[in-house]
């Protein structure tokens, strides 16, 4: 099957469904919560397709917040767990290990885990993610595309005219139902 | 529709002025990496020392339908290219009927019988002289995906990108074993496949060749599956594989010599059968279609390129960008 992402708009069942099937591809807890109230009076929210994302890193610099509501989210089912893997190593790092000079994150924001022999497991600190997409295009460039961008609704403030669909050279940002505001890629190997 | 034109603000003005310049820097080449502080930038492994390239191109040829896939050469020297749910067939003096298979072919193997082996995901079909279909081998798991098919005068194995296991079957499709699974009791994490790449050649010497993308390597396995040596390291340099999972495909050459095809920096290179490094066939610099589709792309899996090798030695790569199949012969020596 080829990587793509869920067309189908969702009903409230489903949208909570899919916020918990999020919560745990990112380890992040309480978003739900915080989500809710905020999203009751609208009826749709900003998102990327992943699949027309461009890893430009404008969502870096772009958001009107300090520090981007855009993240990026790794999905866990479709990651291949790699040792040498292109989102977290720089192109030609000196070692696999976690020393800094070998890390492509600038803010050190993807936590590194030995799973067993090869596989290792790589998790988004969102606290430290900026958005700059440079992971997503390692990840993109050799891999499959685990790692990708999404906005996430707990800091988005949903503007009328968001500034970084406006900067975005694909086009890849756009409204969404709110009842389905991620766009999550489901593809398979 | 009004003819009057829609107002736009000062702000939009700008923004559509940065969304332009951005546009332009995200063209192929070093004005996007030199304006974006957070570039993921390897061109510095883009260009290829011209004393490493020891072949040259002798024609090219574009496929005549779109998502080419695999290709294999088969007897007279007919090139087959699986692109989409066909096998599009040509030689040197015109194209041949295509064959359908009416599902996308993932895999393609020609053995001296004139059968052509097809991979279907997740079933083996082989079809006659006459173009008619029958089906060999159903897998029984819904996860396998066939991405690499080797065929020899009694057995097949069918490399199971979706599983990591190769499939030894004899050619009824009883199953005859597995090479390349994962052995804990033999402490062996067997093959790594983080994407559908998983390739599987028959050499000379009687050994199987697979590559084990997930750990940079080419792996030689007994038939009947015992590993019996691996070379290959991971680097973006030449001599190496890049990127997490590298390489993709692997073609023989009639004395043995192995050639190898990579996505992500795209590149083609010839071993000797122990894994000496011997040249680059063609560097990144030759695909730049295909590298900047897979750099701007939402992953890789349709990049990359594909090898075969016809009865003269020469190498045809198969561009899954474009659909281009370039055939290359061994530089005259000065």
């Amino acid at each position: 099957m080829k990587p793509g992402v869920d067309p189908e708009p969702r009903g409230r069942r489903h949208f909570l469904r899919g916020g918990a099937r999020l919560m745990a591809l990112t380890g992040l807890a309480g978003v739900a919560g915080r989500l809710a109230p905020r999203t009751s009076a609208q009826t749709s929210v900003w998102q990327i397709d992943p699949l027309k994302c461009v890893h430009c890193s404008n969502c870096a610099t772009e958001c009107v917040l300090k520090q981007s509501a855009v993240k990026c989210v790794h999905a866990f089912a479709m990651c291949g767990y790699c040792e040498l893997c292109t989102g977290y190593f720089e192109p030609e790092p000196n070692a696999l290990t976690t020393a800094a000079e070998n890390q492509l994150c600038p803010t050190n924001a993807i936590k590194r885990t030995y799973v067993e022999d090869p596989y290792y497991e790589y998790e988004i600190d969102e606290a430290l993610c900026i958005g700059c997409a440079k992971c997503v295009e390692g990840c993109s460039r050799f891999g499959n595309g685990s790692m990708f961008l999404q906005i996430r609704h707990d800091r988005c403030l949903n503007c009328n005219e968001c500034a970084i669909a406006r900067s975005c050279p694909a086009e890849a940002i756009s409204r969404v139902p709110v009842g389905h505001p991620y766009r999550l890629k489901t593809g398979g190997h | 529709m009004s003819d009057v034109p829609t107002p736009h603000s000062r702000r939009q003005f700008f923004g559509k002025l940065a969304q332009g310049a951005v546009a332009f820097g995200a063209a192929p080449g070093a004005v996007f990496s030199a304006t974006n502080p957070f570039a993921y930038d390897v061109s510095r492994f883009g260009r290829t020392d011209p004393a490493m390239i020891g072949w040259e191109e002798i024609s090219r040829r574009t496929t005549p339908l779109p998502e080419a896939r695999r290709i294999a050469i088969g007897a007279g020297n007919i090139v087959h290219v699986a692109a989409g749910s066909e096998i599009v067939r040509w030689k040197t003096d015109g194209a041949l009927p295509s064959l359908k298979a009416g599902a996308m072919v993932t895999c393609l193997a020609l053995p001296r019988d004139e059968l052509v082996f097809a991979g279907l995901r997740d079933r083996i079909v082989s079809f006659d002289t006459e173009g008619r279909a029958r089906v060999i081998w159903q897998a029984e798991n819904d996860g396998s995906w066939f991405s690499g098919l080797a065929v020899s005068e009694h057995d097949i194995w069918i490399a199971d990108s979706g599983l990591r296991v190769i499939w030894h079957c004899d050619r009824a499709g009883k199953v005859l074993g597995r090479v390349g699974q994962k052995d804990r009791e033999r402490d062996r994490a067997g093959l790594v496949v983080p994407s559908p790449f998983l390739d599987v050649r028959l050499h000379p010497d009687g050994l199987l060749r697979v590559n084990n993308p997930g750990r940079h390597r080419v792996e030689a396995y007994t038939p009947e599956g015992d590993l019996e040596f691996t070379w290959g390291k991971p680097t973006a340099a030449v001599p190496g594989f890049c990127g997490c999972c590298n390489p993709i495909a692997l073609a023989i050459l009639p004395d043995g010599r192995i050639v190898t095809a990579e996505k992500g920096l795209p590149r083609v290179k010839v071993y000797a059968s122990d894994g000496t490094f011997e040249s680059v066939v063609a560097g990144t610099e030759t695909f730049a279609e295909n590298v900047r589709r897979c750099g701007n792309a939402s992953d890789c899996t349709r990049g990359g390129l594909d090898v075969a090798v016809d009865s003269e030695g020469r190498i045809h790569i198969l561009d899954r960008v474009t659909g281009e199949v370039r055939v290359m012969r061994p530089k005259a020596r000065a």
